[in-house]
């Protein structure tokens, strides 16, 4: 990359326009924070600039700036439309800067509701997958059973989770185990259905090339069957998963005592609409954090693929 | 007792298609040496495949039999290697995990570094060093080729099935991949050569490659003729083609291959 491609960028344009409109005058008559949407732009920059200077593959740079450029581009308009014009209701749309301190400020608050959260959709995950790769293996295998449980794996998926969520609290003992098993049931459908088409679906000449290697069977289900519709599985646990994160916050909304969906939830009851929106901003970013890990290994494990 | 390392008697196989049963070899019959080197060939639809289908163990005749060592053929077995034209390899795994797994299969004898090791030199022996941590969708279709050969021969099976392993490759690399072949297989002193059922529809291939070639016909596939090559090992390509023998010898595989097509044409009055 030539220093003009790295260095001279739009996304620096669009930061200096931001801290352009911040020399407005504030019309809102409410506390803004403009320091501290400043202090979050500049540190944002800051780190737009660190990457043009580490970031070796162009594409993951453009990534990187075309994000920073977009929250530059979002916080401009924000601003403008409440700090500065004030268009907007401000007790229902809080100014960017007034949003950004009160994530500062309750950052402990939400850090052990974000680790609740993430808790019970990561139980909920793991045993779905525990539960449904190995038994998607087996039946899909099983040509017989195969079939049969292909359509019942489809009736169960068409069910929404949420209506589980009566019986589960009629049924077990504490909130958090409702939620692990209402994500548990959102999960394991996907990810069997997946596993099991997968299976299904194994290109036949992989089979008779395990088959003259005369692959044993346990070695032919998980050396064999298992990577050849590792990518099909992949498919039906990133659907489990953006399913688990709404059923979560639903779930926390309706009865939890912590987690992201609560403090959203609990906030909105009390009126206090810049909490509400902070929250909905945290649960945004945690999503697109596990979303990006998730990626991340699926990008690993199927690395043999072109 | 027969002499043969391989001994197809009578060989009836059907197979089935939307429903209808199609006879796909009828009648097969033909004996393959100990260390011989055997090509079938066929046009497309003869049956050829299948055939090798049977031999693999992957595939059942509706009659008749197959012996290997005077012992009847009952599914796949570890005297066996195959390469395919497509997908020997398992493209999840390295090549050399790809050899090494092959390896595991016919020897409990040895530990994973050591099959890596034999994994290693055979990529070197098929002029692949360096590529063993390649995945198979970063290597082209003749370098995996090599390693499914790589594989096929560090497994050290006595028998090695090739079903169309070059029909994919581009004309240069097919004869590259030829010759590499021929030179690993001429390489072995005769008695330690592999036995080798080599199919294709490549007269030319079959000739460089074979002691003995199987001809197809198609309809249902049934034996035309076995005719034995009567040129000399080691051979050169350069030097064989060359010759007025050669060209005698391949004009007479072309009407063995064609002479039922033309028959059938005849049949119908069609004039060309």
């Amino acid at each position: 990359m030539t220093w003009k491609k790295r260095f001279l960028r739009v996304t620096h344009l669009l930061f200096l326009i931001l801290l352009l409109v911040q020399l407005l005058p504030d019309r809102s008559a409410k506390d803004v924070h403009t320091g501290a949407l400043i202090a979050f732009a500049v540190g944002l920059e800051a780190a737009a600039l660190i990457g043009s200077f580490l970031i070796k593959k162009a594409e993951s740079l453009s990534l990187l700036l075309d994000i920073a450029g977009f929250i530059f581009v979002l916080l401009t308009v924000w601003s403008l439309a409440t700090a500065k014009f004030n268009i907007l209701n401000d007790v229902l749309f809080p100014a960017p800067g007034k949003v950004l301190a009160q994530f500062a400020e309750d950052r402990e608050k939400i850090l052990i509701n974000i680790r609740s959260s993430l808790g019970i959709t990561l139980q909920g995950f793991l045993l779905a997958a525990v539960a449904a790769i190995p038994l998607g293996l087996f039946l899909g295998w099983n040509a017989r059973l195969g079939g049969a449980a292909t359509y019942i794996s489809k009736f169960f998926s068409s069910i929404p989770p949420i209506v589980y969520i009566p019986y589960g609290i009629a049924l077990l003992p504490t909130f958090r185990s409702v939620s692990v098993f209402v994500i548990f049931l959102a999960t394991f459908w996907p990810v069997f259905a997946g596993t099991m088409s997968g299976v299904m679906h194994v290109d036949q000449r992989i089979i008779d090339s395990a088959k003259v290697l005369n692959v044993r069977k346990p070695e032919m289900l998980f050396s064999v069957i298992l990577p050849a519709a590792l990518p099909q599985i992949f498919l039906g646990c990133n659907q489990g998963l953006s399913v688990s994160f709404i059923l979560l916050t639903s779930a926390e909304m309706i009865g939890a005592r912590d987690g992201m969906g609560y403090y959203v939830k609990y906030y909105s009851d009390f009126g206090d609409y810049t909490r509400t929106i902070t929250g909905l901003l945290v649960i945004g970013i945690v999503v697109i954090a596990v979303t990006f890990l998730f990626n991340q290994l699926q990008h690993y494990l199927l690395r043999w693929k072109k | 007792m027969s002499t043969n390392k391989i001994e197809i008697k009578h060989l009836s196989v059907d197979y089935t298609e939307r429903g209808k049963r199609f006879n796909a070899l009828h009648d097969v019959s033909f004996g393959v040496g100990a260390g011989e080197f055997v090509s079938v060939i066929g046009a497309s639809g003869c049956g050829k495949s299948t055939l090798l289908s049977v031999l693999e163990g992957i595939y059942q005749a509706a009659d008749g039999s197959v012996e290997i060592d005077g012992h009847a053929l009952h599914g796949t077995g570890r005297e066996r290697g195959v390469v395919f034209q497509h997908y020997s390899l398992f493209p999840w795994m390295t090549t050399r995990s790809n050899i090494a797994f092959g390896l595991k299969q016919v020897r409990h004898d040895i530990n994973r570094r050591e099959r890596l090791k034999i994994a290693d030199e055979f990529l070197g022996k098929v002029g692949l060093e360096g590529f063993g941590k390649k995945y198979p969708s970063q290597l082209s279709g003749g370098m995996q080729q090599r390693a499914a050969i790589a594989r096929a021969l560090a497994m050290d099976t006595e028998i090695l099935l090739m079903d169309e392993p070059f029909s994919a490759i581009d004309a240069k690399n097919r004869v590259n991949l030829q010759e590499l072949l021929l030179s690993l297989w001429e390489g072995d002193s005769p008695a330690k050569r592999k036995t080798v059922v080599f199919v294709t529809h490549d007269i030319d291939e079959a000739i460089l490659l074979s002691d003995k070639i199987v001809v197809l016909t198609a309809h249902p596939g049934t034996v035309n003729e076995i005719v034995p090559v009567p040129f000399a090992r080691p051979r050169k390509r350069d030097e064989l083609v060359k010759t007025e023998e050669y060209g005698k010898f391949r004009n007479r595989l072309l009407s063995l291959l064609y002479h039922d097509v033309g028959e059938r044409i005849g049949g119908e009055e069609v004039i060309i």
